[in-house]
C-alpha cells in the first residue's frame, strides 16, 4: 500500500522516463529502487530465520539507504552524500567482518543458524 | 581581726524608710580573681591528666586529693584577699576573655556580649567564700574518705571542675556565664553522683537528676532569651542600669508589661529545677547515691543553692512586676516544699536520705524568704544552712564510711558512747540542733526566724497569703525538729548496738573495689563487708574529724555575722548588692530587737515599746512600693509585732518537737530528759504510733509516690510516643512513602517486561512497525 | 591555587592509591590527606580574616564558554571554615579505619581519598554548575565505600542513599537551571557565576521564588536531612563503615546546611521570609520527633545517627530565624557537628571492632573495661548535649537565641520570621537530647559491665587486627584532635564568630527590604511585597 502510495505519486515522472529513453532517468527513479532494496531487506530481516541471510538482509538495506544517498548527492551536486557513502560501506565492511565472525561463533554453540534459537536476554 | 574591720557597717545605708537596690556602676576589679576559678580548672586538668596517662597509680595516689585541696584552699584566700580589698558599695568587674561575642550594629541592644568576665558583689562575695571554703574543708574531708577508691582522681577531677562551674555561675558578669556554670554543675553533679558507676541505681539517679535539672534549665534559658530581646543585653551592670530606671532595652517603660511577669517566672523554673523545689525536687534525693562528700557540699551546702542565688541576683527583675507574680509563685512553691519535704523526711529511715529531705525542706525556707520579700532572711539561711548542712552530711558519711555503709537508723545505736566517734557526735549534735532552729546558741535560729517573721510581716496585700506560708513554715520547723532529731536519738545515744552494712561507702560495686577490699584486709583495716559477727567499725581519722569539728565550729560562729552591723554581715553585703531589697514593712525595728537579744541573752526587749508599726515610707521608682503605696501597714503575728515575737514562738514550736522526738525516740536516761523509753536499735514508741496513723506513714515512707506517679504520667506516656514515632517512621515514612516512592518504577517496569521477548525478529518487528508508524504519521501530515 | 591543589591532591592521591601496591595503601591516603591538611592550613594562613565577607583564594578557567560554565573557585570565612572541617576530619579518618579495614585496602583508601575532592568543589564553587557537579560526584564514593565495606544490610542502605539523594538533586537542579535561564533571558547570556544569578534570582516574582526555593529544599533538605525526608540517614549512618559515617556526619550532611545557606537564603528571600514558618516547623517537628526516636533505639550507631536529624533541626533553625545570632549559631553548629558526632562515630567504631556490636542490650558498663573510651565517649556525648563550656552549647544557644530574638518585637531592631513558641517548643529538644544521650551513656558506658556472650574466644575470627583491651595511642590520636576542636570552639569561639560576621551581613543583606511582619501585600513600599500580591494565590 505504501509503495503503491509512492508509486503513484511518482508514476508521470516514471512514465516520461520510459518514454523519453535512459537519458531522462531523474531522481525519483533512483529513489524508487532505493527503495525497493530497503523494503526487500527489512522484508528479507524479518522473514526469515537464518543469521546469514538475515545479516545479508540488512546489508541490502545499508545498500538502499547508500544509494539514496548517492542519489540526492547528485542532485544537490555536492560530495557530502558520497563521502558519507564511503563511509558507510568502510563501517559496514568492518561490521561484516564481525558479524560473520559472531555467526560463526553463534553457530558453533547452537550447531544451528537459527535466530530464535537465540532469546536469553528477555526480560 | 582584720576581717572584722572589713565587715561593713552601714553607713552607707540611707537611714529609714524602704529602700531598693540602687544601681552602682561597676569598677574594675583586679585581673587576678580569674584565679579563683582559674586555680581549680588547673586542679580538675592535673587530676584528668594523670588519669588519662594512668599516672595515678591505680588510685592509690594521694596527689590528686591534696593538689586540689591545696588549690581550694589557695582559691580560698584569693577570694578572701579580694573581698578585703572590696570597696564596699561598687561591684567589681573582672574581664578575662572574650566569650560569645557578635554585633549587627552599632545601636542600643544590636549585639550579644557574654564575655567570660566576672562580676563581684555582696551577693557574689557571700556565695564565693562559703564555696571556696566549705569546698576545700569538704576537699580535705574527702582526702580521707574516698581513700579506697580506685576512681580517686576521677572524683577530685570532678570536684575541682565543680567549683570551677559554680565559681562561673555565682561570679560571673552575665547571664549566660551563670548559664555555663549553672548546666556545668549540672554536669559534675551528674559526673559525681554516678560516681560509683557500676551501681545501676547511681546511675539511674544521675541521669535523673540531669534530665530534670535539664528542665528547669529550659525555663532559664527562655529567661535568658527573654531578658535579652527586652533589654537588648545580658550583662548584669547594664541590665540593672536600665532596671533601676524602670525601662527596657529601647526606653519604654517596663511597667505593665509581659515581660516584667514572664522573665522572673521563666527565670524562676530554672531556680526550681537547680534547687529542687517542687514539682522538680525528685532529683535530689536520689542523688544521694553519691559519695558523702560530694551529696554536703554539691546536694546540701552550693550547688543547691543556686536557685537562690538566681533569684536574689535578678531580683531587680523579680520585682519589675508590679503584682509580683513570680514572687507569689515562689513563696507558695518554697512553703510547699518545706512542708512536702519535712512530711516525708519523718518517716525516712535512711539517715542520709533524712538529710536529703531535710535540705529539701531548708531550700525551700529559703525560696519562701525571697518570695516574702527578705533576700536578707533567705541569704542567711542559706549562709548557716550551708554550714550546719554540710556538718550532718558528713558526720552521716563518718557514720557510713565506719559502719561499711550502714546507714539505716534502725540499725544502729549509742555512738556517742563508742571509742572513737566523740567528735562525730557532737558534729551531728551541732549540727541537728542547728537544724532544728534551737534557740539563741545556733545558726539556723536566727536564719530561720528571720524568713518566718518576715512572712508574718509582709503584708497580705503584698504577698498575698503571707501569713498562712508563716504558718506553715512555723509547723514545719517543728517537723523539722522531730525528724532531726529522730536521727540524732535513735543513731547517736542509747545502747551500744549497731550491724554493719553490705558494702564500702553505700556502693554494691563488686569488681572495681576487689581489689581495695583485699588490700585492706591484709593491711588490717575493718574488713568491708564481712557482714560475719566479727565486724569492727572503724572511726574516722584525723582529716574527717578535723574537718567536721571545724564545721561544727563554724555553724555556731556563724551566729555572729547577725551581730555585724544594723542588718547583720550578710545584710550588710546584700546591701552592696543587687539582691537588696528592704521592705519598710516594719523589719528595721528587728536589729534593735537582735541586739538587745544578743546584749541580754534572752531578754528580748518587748514589743510595743519599739515597734513602731513599720510605715513604708515607700521609694519612688519601686514597683511594689508604688502599688503599697504608703497604705499597706506591716503584717503582724496575732497582733504582734512579728520580728520580736517569733523568737519566742519559733523556739515553742521547735522544743516541741524536739520533745516529740525524745517522747518517740529517745532512750531510757538522761538524753532525753527522762521521757524516752527506747533501749534497742531497732524498737522504739514511734512503732505503735506509725501502725496507728494507718496507710498515711507508709505513703509518707513511699514518698508520697510522687516518683511513681511522674513514671505514669510523664516517662511512660512519652517513652509510647517515642515508641509510637519510630514505628510511624519504620512504616509510614520509611516503608510506605519512600519505599513505596520507590516501588513505582519498579511494578512499571514489571509491567512493560514481557515487551523485552528476547527474540530477535520480536525486535525487528517492533522496529519495523514504529518506522512504519512514524513515515504514516510524516504522510499524512504532509498530504494533508 | 590552594583550592585547586585542595581538589587536586586528593584525586592524585586517589589515583596513586589505585596504581600502588596494597601495602602502600593506607601510608599513601595518611600522606595526601595530611598534605591537604597542610595546604588547607596554609589556605587559612593566606586568606585575609579581615575582610572575611569577600571571596578570596580564587581563580577560574573555562570550560564551556558557550554556556558559560566556569570552574571558578574561591572560598569567603565560612565555606573557607568548612573546607578546614573538611581537610581535618580527612586524615583522622584515614588513621581511623587502620585496624578496621584489612581487606581491598586500595579499593577503600582510593574511594576514600577520592570523596574530599567533590567535598571541597562544593564548598569552593562560585559556579553553580561546577558546585552541582561536585555536589552529585560525592554521591559515587560514598555509595561504593557503603556498598562495598559496609555491615550486614550495606546494598539497601547504600542504593537507598544514593537514589534518594540522587531524586532530590535533581529537583535542585531544575531549580537552579530555572534560575539560570531566566539570567539568560535578561542578560542575552548564559552565566552560572553565583553572584550573577543570586541578583536575578531576587528579582523574580514571590511565585517563581516560591517554586524555586521549593525545588532547592527538594534537594538539599533530603540532604540535610530535614523531618520528612530523612529516613535514608539512620540506615545509610548504621550500616556505612566508620570513616564513611563520620564524613557523612562530619561533611556530607553540611552540603545540604551550605547550600541552603549559600543559595536558598540569598536567592528567594522573599519566598524565604513567605515559608520560614514552615520550613522552621518541620525543623522543631524533626527535633523533637528524632530525638524521641533516639531514646527507643536499641542500636548505638543508629541512635547517633538519629540524633544527627534532631541536631540539624536546630541547624536550619537557626538559619530561617533570619537574623544574625540565629545565622551564627547556624553556621558554628555545622562544624560544631561535624567535630561531635563525628567523634561519636569514631568512638562507636572503636567500640565495634572490639565486640562486633552495637547493640545496647549486649553491651553496658563498658568504662570499667576501657576507661579512656569511656571518657571520650562521655566528653562528646556532653559536647552533643550541647554543655556549656564545649562546642555544642554556643551553636545550639545562639539558634535558640537567634529564633527567639526572630519574632520578639524587641530591641536592636531585630525583625524575623518566627519567635518565642518557636524557641520554647524546639527548647524542649535540649531535655530530649539529655533524655536519649544519657540513655545511651547509661547503658553502654556505665552499668554493671555487659559483654557479648563468647567474647574474647573470637577476635580474629572476623579478621580484625587483634586490639587491646582500651583504646591505642593511634585511637587516641584520632579522637585527640577532635576533642580539642570541641574545647576550643567552646571556650573561645570568638575568632569564629567575629570571621563569620562579615559572610552572613552579606548574606541577611538580601532581607534588609522584607517585611515579616505584616506579609499580605499590603504595604507596597517595597518591590517584594509588590509583587507578593498577585502571585499568592496562584503559588499555593
Amino acid at each position: 500500500m505504501l509503495i503503491n502510495l509512492l508509486a503513484s505519486h511518482a508514476a508521470p515522472q516514471l512514465h516520461a522516463a520510459i518514454e523519453g529513453g535512459l537519458g531522462a532517468i531523474t531522481l525519483y527513479h533512483y529513489l524508487f529502487v532505493a527503495m525497493v532494496m530497503f523494503a526487500l531487506g527489512v522484508i528479507g530481516f524479518l522473514a526469515r530465520r537464518n543469521l546469514i541471510i538475515m545479516f545479508l538482509s540488512t546489508e541490502l538495506m545499508f545498500q538502499g539507504a547508500g544509494l539514496a544517498l548517492i542519489a540526492f548527492s547528485r542532485y544537490h551536486f555536492n560530495h557530502t552524500g558520497e563521502v558519507f557513502v564511503i563511509f558507510v560501506l568502510t563501517v559496514a565492511a568492518a561490521e561484516a567482518a564481525l558479524a560473520l565472525a559472531l555467526v560463526v561463533l553463534l553457530f558453533r554453540q547452537r550447531e544451528s543458524l537459527d535466530a530464535q534459537e537465540w532469546s536469553s536476554l528477555q526480560g | 581581726m582584720t576581717l572584722l574591720d572589713a565587715i561593713p557597717t552601714l553607713s552607707t545605708l540611707a537611714s529609714g524608710g524602704a529602700e531598693h537596690f540602687a544601681y552602682h556602676v561597676a569598677e574594675a576589679g583586679p585581673k587576678w580573681m580569674a584565679l579563683v576559678p582559674g586555680l581549680p580548672l588547673l586542679g580538675a586538668v592535673i587530676c584528668l591528666a594523670m588519669l588519662l596517662f594512668k599516672r595515678d597509680m591505680g588510685g592509690r595516689s594521694r596527689v590528686p586529693a591534696y593538689l586540689v585541696t591545696a588549690l581550694l584552699g589557695i582559691s580560698f584566700v584569693v577570694t578572701l584577699i579580694g573581698f578585703l580589698q572590696w570597696n564596699h558599695g561598687q561591684p567589681w568587674v573582672v574581664h578575662a576573655f572574650e566569650w560569645i561575642n557578635v554585633a549587627w550594629g552599632s545601636g542600643a541592644g544590636q549585639s550579644l556580649q557574654a564575655n567570660a568576665s566576672f562580676y563581684m558583689d555582696g551577693l557574689s562575695w557571700l556565695w564565693m567564700l562559703f564555696v571556696t571554703g566549705l569546698g576545700a574543708a569538704i576537699c580535705l574531708y574527702a582526702s580521707e574518705y574516698m581513700a579506697n577508691d580506685k576512681g580517686y582522681a576521677r572524683f577530685f577531677s570532678a570536684f575541682a571542675l565543680f567549683v570551677v562551674s559554680m565559681s562561673c555561675l555565682v561570679m560571673g558578669d552575665n547571664l549566660v556565664m551563670l548559664y555555663l556554670g549553672w548546666e556545668g554543675v549540672g554536669l559534675c553533679s551528674y559526673l559525681l553522683i554516678g560516681y560509683f558507676y557500676t551501681k545501676p541505681s547511681a546511675v539511674a539517679a544521675a541521669k535523673k537528676a540531669f534530665i530534670v535539672n535539664r528542665i528547669g534549665d529550659l525555663g532559664l534559658a527562655l529567661g535568658l532569651y527573654l531578658t535579652f530581646t527586652t533589654f537588648g543585653t545580658v550583662q548584669y551592670d547594664e541590665l540593672f542600669a536600665m532596671v533601676s530606671a524602670g525601662v527596657d532595652g529601647s526606653g519604654h517603660s517596663l511597667a505593665g508589661t509581659w515581660q516584667a511577669t514572664w522573665i522572673p517566672l521563666l527565670l524562676m523554673i530554672g531556680a526550681f529545677g537547680k534547687s529542687a523545689q517542687f514539682p522538680l525536687y525528685v532529683w535530689l534525693p536520689d542523688a544521694m547515691e553519691g559519695p558523702t562528700p560530694v551529696s554536703a557540699l554539691i546536694h546540701a551546702a552550693t550547688m543547691v543553692t543556686a536557685g537562690v542565688y538566681l533569684i536574689a541576683r535578678m531580683y531587680p527583675l523579680f520585682l519589675m512586676d508590679e503584682a509580683l507574680t513570680a514572687l507569689h509563685v515562689v513563696a507558695y512553691v518554697g512553703t510547699f516544699t518545706a512542708f512536702l519535704a519535712a512530711t516525708i523526711g519523718m518517716a525516712q529511715f535512711d539517715i542520709k536520705r533524712i538529710m536529703a529531705y531535710s535540705t529539701l525542706s531548708q531550700l525551700g525556707y529559703m525560696f519562701a524568704g525571697l518570695g516574702v520579700l527578705t533576700t536578707n532572711g533567705a541569704a542567711y539561711h542559706v549562709f548557716t544552712h550551708a554550714f550546719f548542712k554540710a556538718t550532718l552530711f558528713l558526720a552521716c558519711g563518718a557514720v557510713m564510711h565506719g559502719f561499711a555503709g550502714q546507714l539505716d537508723l534502725r540499725k544502729l545505736s549509742g555512738l556517742w558512747n563508742m571509742k572513737g566517734w566523740r567528735i562525730v557526735s557532737v558534729a551531728m549534735l551541732v549540727g541537728c540542733l542547728n537544724l532544728s532552729g534551737i534557740p539563741v546558741i545556733t545558726a539556723g535560729f536566727w536564719s530561720k526566724d528571720m524568713i518566718i517573721a518576715e512572712a508574718f510581716t509582709t503584708p497580705n496585700q503584698v504577698i498575698a497569703g503571707s501569713s498562712l506560708i508563716g504558718w506553715v513554715l512555723l509547723i514545719t520547723a517543728g517537723m523539722t525538729a522531730y525528724y532531726t532529731f529522730r536521727v540524732f536519738f535513735r543513731v547517736f545515744v542509747g545502747p551500744v548496738e549497731f550491724e554493719p552494712g553490705d558494702e564500702a561507702h553505700g556502693h554494691g560495686d563488686d569488681d572495681d573495689h576487689g581489689h581495695g577490699g583485699d588490700d585492706h584486709g591484709h593491711a588490717g583495716h575493718d574488713a568491708h563487708g564481712h557482714g560475719d559477727g566479727h565486724f569492727h567499725p572503724h572511726a574516722p581519722g584525723w582529716a574527717i574529724n578535723f574537718v567536721l569539728a571545724a564545721l561544727a565550729i563554724g555553724s555556731t560562729v556563724a551566729i555572729l555575722p547577725n551581730f555585724m552591723g544594723d542588718h547583720g554581715w550578710v545584710g550588710g553585703l546584700l546591701h552592696d548588692s543587687t539582691a537588696f531589697y528592704q521592705s519598710g514593712f516594719g523589719h528595721h525595728e528587728a536589729p534593735a530587737g537582735e541586739h538587745a537579744l544578743a546584749n541580754s541573752k534572752m531578754e528580748v526587749v518587748p514589743v510595743a515599746a519599739h515597734s513602731a508599726p513599720a510605715h513604708g515610707a515607700p521609694s519612688h521608682d519601686s514597683a511594689p512600693d508604688a502599688h503599697a503605696a504608703g497604705e499597706v501597714h506591716a503584717n503582724s503575728f496575732l497582733g504582734m509585732n512579728a520580728h520580736a515575737v517569733m523568737y519566742y514562738v519559733s523556739t515553742l514550736f521547735g522544743l516541741a518537737g524536739l520533745a516529740f522526738a525524745a517522747y518517740l525516740h529517745g532512750p531510757v536516761g538522761a538524753w532525753s530528759f527522762g521521757i524516752g523509753n527506747r533501749t534497742k536499735a531497732a524498737v522504739s514508741r514511734a512503732d505503735g504510733w506509725k501502725r496507728a496513723i494507718g496507710p498515711i506513714g507508709r505513703w509518707a515512707e513511699h514518698k508520697w509516690y510522687v516518683d511513681e506517679f511522674y513514671d505514669l504520667i510523664l516517662r511512660t506516656p512519652l517513652r509510647v510516643i517515642a515508641h509510637i514515632f519510630h514505628a510511624f517512621d519504620k512504616l509510614i515514612i520509611d516503608g510506605a512513602l519512600v519505599d513505596g516512592a520507590g516501588l513505582l518504577p519498579r511494578l512499571l517496569g514489571r509491567t512493560l517486561r514481557p515487551m523485552q521477548s528476547g527474540v530477535l525478529h520480536g525486535y525487528a518487528t517492533g522496529m519495523a512497525a514504529g518506522i512504519g508508524i512514524i513515515v504514516l504519521i510524516v504522510l499524512v501530515m504532509t498530504l494533508s | 591555587m590552594m583550592l585547586w591543589a585542595l581538589i587536586l591532591i586528593p584525586l592524585l592521591t586517589a589515583a596513586l592509591i589505585a596504581s600502588g601496591p596494597r601495602g602502600a595503601a593506607r601510608g599513601t591516603a595518611m600522606l595526601g590527606s595530611l598534605i591537604s591538611l597542610f595546604i588547607a592550613g596554609l589556605a587559612a594562613f593566606q586568606f585575609d580574616w579581615g575582610n572575611s565577607g569577600a571571596m578570596q583564594l580564587g581563580g577560574s578557567v573555562p570550560f564551556l564558554p558557550s554556556f558559560g560554565v566556569e570552574f571558578s573557585l574561591g572560598v569567603d570565612a565560612v565555606a573557607l571554615a568548612l573546607i578546614l572541617l573538611t581537610a581535618l576530619l580527612q586524615p583522622l579518618m584515614v588513621l581511623g579505619s587502620f585496624s578496621a579495614i584489612t581487606s581491598d585496602e586500595k579499593t577503600y583508601y582510593a574511594w576514600l581519598m577520592a570523596l574530599m575532592a567533590p567535598m571541597v568543589g562544593v564548598f569552593a564553587a562560585r559556579d553553580l554548575l561546577f558546585f552541582y557537579v561536585c555536589f552529585e560526584l560525592t554521591l559515587v564514593p560514598m555509595f561504593i565505600l557503603i556498598s562495598l565495606f559496609g555491615s550486614t544490610n550495606r546494598k539497601k542502605a547504600a542504593i537507598k542513599f544514593f537514589l534518594y539523594t540522587f531524586t532530590g538533586s535533581i529537583l535542585a537542579l531544575a531549580g537552579l537551571v530555572y534560575v539560570a535561564w531566566k539570567a539568560s533571558a535578561q542578560t542575552g547570556a548564559w552565566s552560572w557565576d553565583i553572584a550573577t544569578l543570586q541578583m536575578v534570582a531576587q528579582s523574580m516574582s514571590l511565585k517563581e521564588q516560591s517554586w524555586v526555593m521549593l525545588a532547592m529544599l527538594a534537594g538539599f533538605a533530603v540532604k540535610i536531612p530535614l523531618f520528612p525526608v530523612h529516613t535514608w540517614l539512620p540506615l545509610a549512618h548504621t550500616e556505612a563503615p566508620t570513616a564513611g559515617s563520620v564524613v557523612l556526619a562530619g561533611v556530607l550532611l553540611k552540603l545540604g546546611t551550605y547550600a541552603v545557606y549559600r543559595f536558598v537564603l540569598p536567592f528567594v528571600p522573599a519566598a524565604v521570609a513567605e515559608y520560614a514558618e514552615a520550613i522552621a516547623l518541620l525543623s522543631i517537628v524533626g527535633i523533637v520527633y528524632a530525638g524521641l526516636i533516639c531514646w527507643v533505639q536499641r542500636d548505638v550507631k543508629k541512635l547517633v545517627a538519629y540524633s544527627s536529624v534532631s541536631h540539624l533541626g536546630f541547624c536550619v533553625l537557626g538559619m530561617v530565624a533570619i537574623n544574625l545570632i540565629g545565622a551564627q549559631g547556624s553556621l558554628l553548629y555545622m562544624i560544631n557537628h561535624g567535630l561531635s558526632t563525628g567523634a561519636l562515630f569514631f568512638c562507636i567504631g572503636m567500640m565495634y571492632e572490639r565486640y562486633h556490636t552495637r547493640s545496647m542490650d549486649e553491651l553496658g558498663g563498658l568504662a570499667k573495661k576501657m576507661p579512656i573510651w569511656a571518657f571520650f565517649m562521655g566528653f562528646f556525648t556532653m559536647a552533643s548535649v550541647g554543655l556549656p563550656g564545649l562546642n555544642g552549647f554556643v551553636s545550639e544557644f545562639m539558634c535558640l537565641l537567634g529564633t527567639f530574638q526572630s519574632g520578639a518585637e524587641g530591641v536592636g531592631g531585630v525583625r524575623g520570621p518566627l519567635g518565642f513558641w518557636f524557641a520554647a517548643i524546639a527548647g524542649t529538644g535540649m531535655i530530649v537530647a539529655a533524655i536519649y544521650l544519657l540513655y545511651m551513656v547509661g547503658k553502654v558506658v556505665f552499668g554493671p559491665l555487659k559483654e557479648p556472650a563468647g567474647h574474647g574466644h573470637h577476635d580474629d575470627a572476623h579478621g580484625h587486627a587483634h586490639l587491646p583491651q582500651d583504646l591505642t595511642g593511634r585511637e587516641i590520636g584520632v579522637l585527640v584532635p577532635l576533642a580539642i576542636g570541641c574545647v576550643v570552639l567552646g571556650v573561645y569561639p570568638t575568632p569564629v564568630l567575629k570571621a563569620f560576621e562579615a559572610p552572613i551581613q552579606h548574606t541577611l543583606a538580601a532581607y534588609d527590604g522584607v517585611n515579616f511582619e505584616d506579609f499580605d501585600g499590603e504595604d507596597d513600599d517595597h518591590g517584594l511585597a509588590l509583587v507578593a500580591l498577585p502571585a499568592q494565590g496562584e503559588a499555593r
